[in-house]
């Protein structure tokens, strides 16, 4: 178990944390009664609170726990992960800024909300936007789960451990949840600012300090390795996987709904801009903790917990075993609120999803408090389902579900991004080529992993193993233009509300 | 589409064509303190990105 000095720091760290959370109703005060100022922080976030805040909401627990246990896994074709997030802000850069402005300008709040408009068509933006919420839940799932591997480090060893970790998560719920329901994305902000700093000091100390403790550094390292999976580079076809899910994943990202969400709390477009391009400054933080997973087969002890406790104790069990207790204790809590900050904004995201986009479709006259009100109660019960989803089902289910979750979150794409640059998309074209991406994504996954625990996402083909995320985006993307190419020639004509100039410039 | 489009767009691009050439860092050698080339060149790389971006942003700012 952590020494009581570690303990102690990670306590009165996440004091720190749950103050910061409460403060940020007063954080450039608004009017939290209505769902743009709670859920939105009301379009006011700086650069800086931005890049906290997409920083906080992106690099999770989950991230920088699963990222290095798979490297630990399955070698170097998990360190996709870098090239991913080298890649993914320049799309963001393209697609953000329009979404920015569209919705500044005509009072959006989802990517639903355009979608919408844009297509003129009540049943996509209604799919569009229980995709996000599908695939949007077991990611809060795994933000526990990564919770749960700092929690069980601690307490490795105590009596009562797993009752310890439960009782200890439950409360970090609620505190959660209580502080989300008053600040909204504000006091989402403002922790992001706190967790990303903890998670920089532990970063930079664990490596340092494993780095001197190991005689020989990396090649020491590589060669305590297993023979397989490689470690020193991609072998065989592996450059095919490694291609398409780095391409599939950057892709992916900016579809799921808290980083849309995130994306749209900037105050202007070239701060988001801005700040999207500073943000692949966190990969090399978690290019770095990728590292650990190579590192740790030069740490016996460590190596002895992450045999004993599983992949996911990488970078918990370094911590512990390289760090003094009040340090160790510092990064620990890092990790931890790094789990509960993105667990905030995605329930948040997912409730403004379903309220503005679901709910509101069917309840038109909603009034504009109703609308807040309804959106925080949802985003407190989705925080709960998904706590109780972790308690209740397997691990290996929600890894399955999450790994699910990118291939479906992809199936947005047309909608939204090719939507943001063109209005020739034809709306029955577009749900066509969702159906059959949806079907053909999920059918393959289930195909490649012979229908037991989903552990792959890669299907072999002729052209080595490919992602499924990029197979069933193509055939989708296929079907969507084609679909529209027949539509026009049959004399349809594009009926979008959205004008161009309405997406390129505020008004 | 303006020259500073252009640019903003190559930089933008640039990033895209290394990672896109994976044969060209998929090797052991050189490398840095034990560590193959593989990893530190990804790593560099997403630094050389940021500056990229950082750039391209600059350049489109008011437009």
């Amino acid at each position: 178990m952590l020494a009581l000095s570690g303990l102690i720091t990670f306590i009165v760290v996440f004091a720190f944390f749950v103050f910061l959370g409460f403060y940020g109703v007063s954080w450039r005060k608004g009017d939290l009664r209505r769902l743009d100022e709670w859920g939105l922080a009301g379009r006011r976030l700086g650069t800086l609170l931005v890049w906290f805040l997409m920083g906080a909401d992106l690099y999770t627990a989950y991230t920088f726990i699963a990222v290095p246990a798979g490297v630990y896994a399955k070698g170097s074709l998990y360190f996709f992960a870098v090239p991913y997030v080298a890649l993914t802000f320049p799309i963001a850069m393209l697609t953000m800024t329009r979404l920015w402005t569209v919705s500044k300008n005509r009072g959006y709040i989802t990517a639903a909300d355009f979608v919408r408009d844009r297509f003129d068509s009540r049943t996509l933006a209604i799919l569009i936007a229980l995709t996000g919420v599908v695939a949007e839940l077991p990611y809060i799932a795994l933000q526990i789960a990564g919770m749960q591997a700092v929690l069980s480090m601690m307490l490795y060893g105590a009596v009562n451990s797993k009752f310890l970790s439960e009782i200890s998560l439950i409360v970090a719920f609620i505190i959660l949840a209580t502080f989300t329901f008053t600040s909204g994305l504000r006091g989402a902000a403002l922790t992001g600012v706190l967790k990303d700093v903890l998670i920089w000091i532990g970063i930079i100390a664990t490596l340092t300090s494993v780095l001197l403790s190991i005689h020989g550094g990396f090649s020491a390292a590589l060669s305590s390795v297993p023979k397989s999976p490689p470690f020193t580079g991609l072998k065989g076809a592996a450059p095919a996987a490694y291609f398409t899910l780095f391409l599939g994943s950057a892709l992916a990202l900016y579809l799921y709904p808290h980083s849309i969400n995130g994306s749209l709390g900037s105050e202007d477009r070239e701060r988001l801009r801005l700040s999207t391009a500073l943000l692949p400054i966190y990969g090399i933080g978690l290019g770095l903790l990728a590292l650990f997973g190579v590192l740790v087969y030069a740490v016996p002890q460590a190596l002895a917990v992450v045999k004993a406790l599983g992949p996911n104790a990488v970078v918990p069990s370094l911590i512990y075993y390289s760090l003094p207790a009040p340090l160790a204790g510092l990064a620990l809590v890092g990790i931890f609120v790094g789990g509960l900050v993105p667990a905030a904004i995605m329930a948040i995201a997912a409730a403004n999803l379903l309220t503005r986009n679901v709910v509101k479709e069917f309840y038109p006259n909603m009034s504009l408090t109703l609308e807040a009100n309804l959106a925080k109660w949802i985003s407190a019960a989705i925080k709960f389902v998904a706590l109780a989803f972790v308690f209740v089902v397997s691990s290996s289910l929600i890894i399955s579900l999450q790994l699910l979750g990118g291939i479906i979150i992809i199936q947005t794409l047309p909608a939204v991004f090719l939507g943001l640059f063109t209005s020739k998309l034809e709306p029955k074209s577009t749900i066509a080529g969702w159906v059959v991406g949806m079907l053909s994504g999920i059918y393959l996954t289930l195909l490649a992993n012979k229908f037991s625990t989903i552990s792959s996402t890669v299907f072999n083909t002729a052209l080595g193993p490919l992602y499924i995320a990029v197979i069933s985006l193509g055939l989708n993307v296929l079907v969507t233009v084609v679909g529209s190419a027949i539509a026009y020639a049959l004399g349809y004509r594009v009926k979008s509300a959205i004008r161009e100039e309405e997406l390129a410039k505020l008004l | 589409m303006s020259l500073n489009k252009v640019i903003a767009g190559i930089l933008l691009a640039i990033p895209f064509a290394i990672y896109f050439a994976i044969p060209a860092y998929n090797r052991v050698d050189p490398a840095l303190y034990g560590l193959p080339f593989f990893y530190w060149f990804q790593l560099l790389m997403l630094a050389v990105s940021t500056v990229l971006y950082t750039l391209a942003a600059l350049i489109l700012r008011g437009r």
